[in-house]
C-alpha cells in the first residue's frame, strides 16, 4: 500500500514547475493504517507560498487511491536543500532554466 | 554592413530569432523597447498594488502566498528591466526618476485594490491577462533573450492564477463573501477587458506583428482571456457581462464597451451608453487614483538614499 501511495504522490506536481513532490524531495515518509493515508511532508522553505495548494493537491490525489478514506498530512519542517531533488527533477528544472 | 529593414523582416519571417541588438535595426529596437517597458512597468506596479491589499489577508498562510506572488512579480519586472538595460536603456532613471504618470502599466492597477477579495480577483483576472499577453509573446517573440526568460515567468504566473481561483472558490461558499466577490467582479471584469487595448478596427498592428513582437491582435487576446475567465465565473455562480455565442464562435460583451468608469466609486456607468476609445485613452493618460501612491512606494527608498548621500 505504501508503494501505491508513493506512486500516486509521483503524480502530484509542484504548483509552479512540473516536478513531483516526490522528485522535489518534499515527501519524508508515507504510511497506511485502516483507511488512512499518512504523509510526512516538508517544504522548500518556511515561507513557501504554496503550502496550502500542495497539501490540497496531495489530499485530493490520495483520496483517489483505492482503500484511502482519509488523509493526514504532518508538516515536519525537516531541513530541505537543493540536494534533496532527484536527478530526474533536476533535469526537468534545468530544462526550464532553473539551476 | 548595416542590416536593412527588409533583410531583418525576411529573417524573422523565416522563423529566425534575434539574439541581440547587433542583429536588429533601430526601428525593431524601438518597438522592442516600447513593448518591454509596458511589460516591466506592469509587473513592477503590480507589486505595491497587491501588497496594499495583502494587508487584509485572512490568515498567515494566505499572507505568505500573497507576498510570494509579489516577490515573483518583482522578479518578472527585474527580468524585463534587465533586458532593457542590455539594450542600453538607463533603467535606474526609468524606474526611479520617471513621473508617476509616465509609467506604462495598465490603468486597472491605478484603481486601488483594497481587500483580500479584490486581491484574489486581481490574481484571477489581472494575472490571467498577464499570462495571456506574455504567453503570446513567449510563443511569437522574435527576440530570443526574452523568449528564454519567459519560460520561468509563465510557470510562476500559473501559480498566481491558481491562487486567485482557489480563493475565489473559497469565498464563493460564504453568502456574504460571495456578494463582495460579485461586487469586485463587476468592476474588475470590464477593466481587464479594457487592458487589451484598442479594438482591431481602430488599431493597426502591422509593425508589431511583422517584427514578431506579438502574435495575436488585441481582439484575439481579449477573446483568449474571456475563454477561461468567463467559465471560471460561471462555475462559481458569479455574473459576468459576457457570454459565448456559438454561432459566432466567440465571446460577446453584453454591456456598452468601452464605457465611462467612476474610479472613486469603482463603478461602470453603463447607463450612459458606450464612449469612444479616444475618451478611454484620455482617462488612461490622466491615470487613476492610486497612480502616484504606487509609483512613490517604489521610488521612496531610492530618493532617501540619494538625499542621504548628498547630505
Amino acid at each position: 500500500m505504501e508503494a501505491k501511495l508513493m506512486e500516486a504522490l509521483c503524480e502530484v506536481l509542484d504548483p509552479e514547475y512540473p516536478v513531483s513532490v516526490v522528485d522535489l524531495g518534499l515527501v519524508r515518509g508515507v504510511a497506511y493504517e485502516e483507511g488512512k493515508a499518512k504523509v510526512r511532508l516538508t517544504f522548500t522553505s518556511l515561507g513557501c507560498p504554496c503550502t496550502e495548494i500542495i497539501k490540497e493537491d496531495i489530499r485530493n490525489r490520495l483520496l483517489q487511491v483505492e482503500g484511502v478514506q482519509d488523509v493526514e498530512i504532518e508538516e515536519v519542517f525537516e531541513p530541505w536543500s537543493a540536494e534533496d531533488i532527484s536527478p530526474k527533477g533536476r533535469l526537468i528544472l534545468l530544462q526550464l532554466g532553473v539551476t | 554592413m548595416a542590416l536593412t529593414e527588409e533583410a531583418l523582416l525576411e529573417r524573422i519571417r523565416s522563423g529566425k530569432l534575434v539574439e541581440g541588438p547587433e542583429y536588429a535595426t533601430e526601428r525593431y529596437l524601438e518597438g522592442l523597447k516600447r513593448t518591454l517597458i509596458v511589460s516591466a512597468d506592469t509587473e513592477l506596479i503590480s507589486a505595491p498594488a497587491y501588497f496594499r491589499a495583502a494587508q487584509d489577508a485572512p490568515n498567515i498562510n494566505a499572507y505568505i502566498s500573497a507576498t510570494g506572488i509579489i516577490q515573483d512579480e518583482l522578479g518578472h519586472a527585474h527580468i524585463a528591466y534587465r533586458l532593457l538595460r542590455d539594450l542600453g536603456v538607463d533603467t535606474d532613471a526609468l524606474v526611479f526618476e520617471r513621473e508617476p504618470k509616465e509609467f506604462k502599466h495598465p490603468y486597472a492597477f491605478d484603481v486601488p485594490l483594497e481587500t483580500w477579495t479584490e486581491l484574489v480577483v486581481a490574481n484571477a483576472f489581472y494575472d490571467r491577462a498577464g499570462f495571456v499577453l506574455l504567453g503570446d509573446v513567449y510563443r511569437h517573440t522574435s527576440y530570443a533573450p526574452w523568449k528564454r526568460a519567459l519560460v520561468k515567468v509563465d510557470r510562476e504566473e500559473n501559480f498566481h492564477l491558481r491562487h486567485g481561483e482557489r480563493w475565489m472558490e473559497i469565498l464563493a461558499q460564504d453568502p456574504d463573501k460571495k456578494k463582495e466577490l460579485q461586487r469586485a467582479v463587476d468592476w474588475m471584469f470590464v477593466l481587464t477587458l479594457e487592458w487589451f487595448g484598442l479594438p482591431d478596427s481602430l488599431k493597426r498592428h502591422t509593425d508589431q506583428i511583422a517584427y514578431g513582437l506579438k502574435g495575436l491582435t488585441n481582439d484575439q487576446l481579449r477573446q483568449e482571456w474571456m475563454k477561461t475567465a468567463v467559465p471560471l465565473c460561471e462555475r462559481l455562480g458569479l455574473r459576468v457581462p459576457a457570454h459565448y455565442e456559438p454561432d459566432l464562435g466567440q465571446y460577446v460583451i453584453d454591456v456598452p464597451f468601452p464605457a465611462e468608469f467612476d474610479a472613486e466609486k469603482k463603478q461602470w456607468l453603463f447607463e450612459k451608453g458606450p464612449i469612444t476609445w479616444d475618451q478611454v485613452l484620455a482617462r488612461w493618460k490622466a491615470r487613476g487614483p492610486a497612480n502616484e501612491e504606487l509609483v512613490k512606494a517604489i521610488q521612496r527608498g531610492y530618493e532617501r538614499i540619494r538625499k542621504a548621500l548628498k547630505a
